[in-house]
C-alpha cells in the first residue's frame, strides 16, 4: 500500500470565466478504516488563493505550517500579497528541497492573480509531491481519485463558465468522482473565488 | 412376424437380412401389455390420465406412480415396463436442470423429449467405461407434456428412439381403441376441462374395472400452475362431471 | 581423486527461479449503455502492450446475433478465443434447439463458460449488450470469473476509472436532484446516449495512454423499432443478417492516434 494512498482524499480545481473553483473531499482514514469527515485539506492562503493538499494527514498539517510561515515572510519583506504563480514556485521550490525524501502530497493551487492592467486573471496550478509544476488551462486534479476526477472532468467542463456553472461543474465532478472511489468521499467542500467574494459551501454528498 | 423369428432376435444390435432389430420391435410389443395411458393437447394446456391397474385389495393404490414430474412445466406419462421409465425420466431431469442452469431459461419440450430418446438406442453400448452397459432397449413408451415459447405440446416417445408430436395420443393396452375415441371426439377448439373428462371417458371405455379416483391418474400442464398431479379431491370432481 | 566433479568457484551453481507468465495487459476500454427498446455497445480499436501499440484496429466488440453483441477487454488472446468458444456454443444451441439463443441465455452461458476456468481464468471483462426476448434493451457485464449483473450501464478496461463516473452522472444522474415535481428518465433516447458514448472515449482518449485510434460502436434496435435520429450518421453500417427481426448497426469513428 502507498503511503500516498493511506489517509485518502482528493482535490480538484478549475477555471471559469473571470473566476476559479477549488474543491475537495472531507474523509480522513487509515486505509479501509474512515477516521473523520471533517478532515479541512483546503486552505485559504490569501483572500485571493486557495490551495489543497491531498496526500498524507501528517505532512498536510506540517506543509501548512510551513507554507505559513514562509507566506508570512515573504508578506513582510515584500510588503505585499503574494501572488497566486509566485506561491506556486514557493511550493514547488519547497517540495523539491526534499527531492530524496519527499512531503507525501501533491499540492493544488487555485487563485486569482493580478494584471498589468489592474484587472484579475484565473489561475490554477498543481504540482507532483518533489514539486513538479503542471500549469493548466482547464483544470486540476490530485489525490486518490485523480483518474476519475480526469475522467469526469474531461467529460464536464467547458470554457468560460460563470460562476454558478463552475460551481454545479466542480461539484457534480468532485461527487460523482470520489464516488466511485473507496478512499475519497465522506462529504464535500467547495470554494469558488471571484473578483468580489470567496463562495464556500459544504454539499450535501453521500456518506459511504 | 413372429413366425420369422431366427437367430437375429438374439443380438440388440444385429439387423436381420430383413433389415430388422427384433429386440426393438419386441420392445414396442412390450407396450402394448402396459396400462392404458392417454394425452390431450388443448391450447390452455396438456392432459395426462393413466390407468392404474390395482392387482389386490390390499395393494395401496396410491404407491402406483404413472405419472411424473420432469420440471415445473414439463409431465410425463408412462405405459410397458415401468421401471425402465425411471432411468428415462431421470435422464429427462438431469437435462432440464442442466439446460436451466447454463441458460437461465426452461428448455423446449422437443429438447428435453430429444434428449430422452437419444438415450433410447444406447443398448448394447458401453456408457463410460465397461463397467456400466445398457444390455436391452428400453421397454416402456412415454408421452411428454409440457408448455414452451410455442405453446403447449404432447409428444410420444418409443423404445425405438423415435418421437413424435401429438395433438391427443393413447398407449397401452386399451391404445387401438382408445386412439380412435380420441380422434373422434377431439377438436381444435377443445378447452382443458373438456380434455380432462375427455381422457377419462376414454379411460373408462378401455378399462375393466369401473373408473374410480383410486384406479386412474389424472395431470395436466398449464401455463399458469405448470406440472401439476390432480389431487383426489379433484379427481373425484372431474369423474364426478363425467 | 580423478573421479571427483571440480567445483571451482566459476561452474557453482545457484538455485534459479523461472517462471512463465500466461497472461498480458492489452489496454483499450469497451462501453454499454442500454435504452428502452434499444442498447448501445463500444470498444475503442487500439491494442497495446506495455509502451508499444501493437495494432490500431482490433477490434473488441463482436456481433454473436442479431439480437446479441459482445465486447471483450483485457488479454486479447484470450478476449478472441473467448469469443470464438461463445461462438461456437451459439451454433450448437441453435442445431439442439431450432432458434437463436436469448440474450439472458447468453447471458448465462458466458458465466459457466467463464466459471469452467475458474482456476486459470481467462483474462478477460466483458459486456453483453442487446435486446431481451420482451423487446428491452439489456446491458450485462462480467468479471473474468463469471459473477455477472444485469445494468443500465457500463464501462470496463484501462478507461474504466475515466468513463464510469461520467457515466454515473449521466446516465443515473447520480448526485443530480430533479427538478421539483419531476423525475430523471429510467431511459435516454439514441442520440443523447450515443453523444454520452462519443465523448466518454473521446475523454478517455485524451487522458489515457491506452485508448485511442478507433471507435467501433454497435447499435441493437427491437423488432419494429423506428430508426429515428440513425438513419443518415456519418460512418453507419447495417450489419443485420435477418429480416424482420431486432437490427444491428456498427458506427465507425475516428479517435486521437497520439
Amino acid at each position: 500500500m502507498s503511503i500516498m494512498q493511506l489517509n485518502g482524499g482528493s482535490v480538484v480545481a478549475m477555471v471559469g470565466k473571470d473566476c476559479v473553483g477549488i474543491a475537495t473531499d472531507m474523509r480522513l482514514g487509515n486505509q479501509a478504516l474512515g477516521i473523520s469527515s471533517e478532515f479541512q485539506r483546503v486552505f485559504p492562503l490569501t483572500d485571493r488563493i486557495y490551495y489543497g493538499l491531498p496526500g498524507l494527514a501528517t505532512d498536510v498539517a506540517t506543509l501548512r505550517e510551513r507554507f505559513r510561515y514562509r507566506v508570512n515572510m515573504y508578506t513582510i519583506k515584500e510588503e505585499r500579497e503574494i501572488e497566486p504563480e509566485t506561491f506556486a514556485h514557493l511550493v514547488s521550490s519547497t517540495l523539491y528541497e526534499h527531492r530524496f525524501g519527499p512531503y507525501f502530497v501533491e499540492p493544488v493551487i487555485a487563485g486569482l492573480s493580478k494584471t498589468p492592467s489592474g484587472g484579475l486573471k484565473p489561475f490554477i496550478a498543481a504540482t507532483d509531491l518533489i514539486g513538479c509544476l503542471n500549469f493548466a488551462k482547464d483544470f486540476v486534479v490530485a489525490g486518490t481519485a485523480s483518474e476519475k476526477l480526469f475522467g469526469v472532468a474531461e467529460g464536464l467542463w467547458e470554457p468560460d463558465l460563470e460562476p454558478e456553472d463552475l460551481f454545479e461543474t466542480i461539484s457534480q465532478t468532485l461527487m460523482n468522482a470520489v464516488d466511485r472511489d473507496a478512499y475519497s468521499g465522506w462529504g464535500c467542500t467547495v470554494h469558488i473565488l471571484t473578483k468580489d467574494q470567496v463562495i464556500t459551501r459544504t454539499l450535501k454528498a453521500r456518506m459511504d | 412376424m413372429f413366425l420369422t423369428r431366427s437367430e437375429y432376435d438374439r443380438g440388440v444390435n444385429t439387423f436381420s437380412p430383413e433389415g430388422r432389430l427384433f429386440q426393438v420391435e419386441y420392445a414396442i410389443e412390450a407396450i402394448k401389455l402396459g396400462s392404458t395411458t392417454v394425452g390431450v393437447r388443448t391450447s390452455e394446456g396438456v392432459v395426462l390420465a393413466v390407468e392404474k391397474r390395482v392387482q389386490s385389495p390390499l395393494l395401496e393404490a396410491s404407491s402406483i406412480e404413472k405419472i411424473m414430474e420432469i420440471d415445473t412445466h414439463l409431465g410425463c406419462a408412462m405405459s410397458g415396463l415401468t421401471a425402465d421409465a425411471r432411468t428415462m425420466i431421470d435422464h429427462a431431469r438431469v437435462t432440464a436442470q442442466n439446460h436451466a442452469f447454463t441458460y437461465d431459461e426452461r428448455i423446449k419440450v422437443e429438447s428435453v423429449t430429444q434428449a430422452v430418446c437419444d438415450l433410447a438406442l444406447r443398448f448394447g453400448e458401453s456408457v463410460h467405461d465397461e463397467e456400466a452397459m445398457m444390455s436391452r432397449p428400453f421397454g416402456v413408451a412415454l408421452l411428454i407434456a409440457g408448455i414452451d415459447e410455442l405453446g403447449p405440446q404432447l409428444y410420444h416417445t418409443d423404445p425405438s428412439g423415435t418421437f413424435v408430436r401429438y395433438d391427443a395420443k393413447a398407449i397401452g393396452s386399451g391404445s387401438e381403441a382408445a386412439q380412435s375415441e380420441l380422434q373422434d371426439k377431439w377438436h381444435k377448439q377443445i378447452t382443458l376441462v373438456e380434455a380432462q373428462t375427455l381422457v377419462l371417458r376414454v379411460l373408462k371405455q378401455v378399462m375393466e374395472e369401473a373408473i374410480d379416483h383410486h384406479n386412474v391418474q389424472l395431470a395436466q400442464v398449464t401455463t399458469g400452475k405448470g406440472f401439476e398431479i390432480l389431487d383426489e379431491t379433484r379427481l373425484k370432481e372431474v369423474i364426478d362431471s363425467m | 581423486m580423478p573421479d571427483m566433479v571440480n567445483l571451482s568457484a566459476h561452474s557453482q551453481q545457484h538455485p534459479q527461479q523461472r517462471q512463465f507468465n500466461p497472461y498480458t495487459e492489452n489496454g483499450g476500454t469497451i462501453l454499454a449503455i442500454a435504452g428502452a427498446d434499444f442498447s448501445v455497445i463500444a470498444g475503442d480499436t487500439r491494442q497495446s502492450e506495455g509502451y508499444s501499440i501493437q495494432t490500431r484496429y482490433a477490434p473488441k466488440v463482436f456481433r454473436l446475433t442479431d439480437r446479441a453483441v459482445l465486447a471483450v477487454n483485457g488479454f486479447a488472446a484470450d478476449g478472441n478465443m473467448f469469443v470464438k468458444k461463445v461462438r461456437q456454443r451459439l451454433e450448437w444451441y441453435r442445431h439442439a434447439h431450432a432458434k437463436d439463443m436469448p440474450l439472458r441465455a447468453i447471458a448465462r452461458l458466458i458465466q459457466t463458460m467463464l466459471y469452467s476456468r475458474r482456476f486459470f481464468p481467462f483474462y478477460v471483462y466483458n459486456i453483453l449488450a442487446g435486446i431481451e426476448e420482451d423487446g428491452s434493451g439489456a446491458v450485462y457485464s462480467f468479471d473474468p470469473v463469471g459473477s455477472y449483473e444485469r445494468e443500465a450501464c457500463r464501462a470496463a478496461g484501462a478507461g474504466q476509472s475515466l468513463v464510469q463516473p461520467f457515466l454515473d452522472n449521466q446516465i443515473y444522474f447520480k448526485n443530480q436532484k430533479a427538478a421539483h415535481g419531476t423525475s430523471h428518465p429510467a431511459h435516454l433516447p439514441l442520440n443523447t446516449v450515443l453523444s454520452l458514448v462519443i465523448d466518454s472515449f473521446t475523454s478517455a482518449t485524451e487522458r489515457h495512454i491506452e485508448v485511442g485510434d478507433g471507435l467501433e460502436i454497435y447499435v441493437v434496435l427491437s423488432k419494429g423499432r423506428p430508426m429515428h435520429g440513425l438513419e443518415g450518421l456519418r460512418g453507419m453500417e447495417e450489419v443485420t443478417t435477418t429480416n424482420d427481426g431486432e437490427r444491428v448497426f456498427v458506427i465507425r469513428r475516428d479517435l486521437k492516434k497520439d
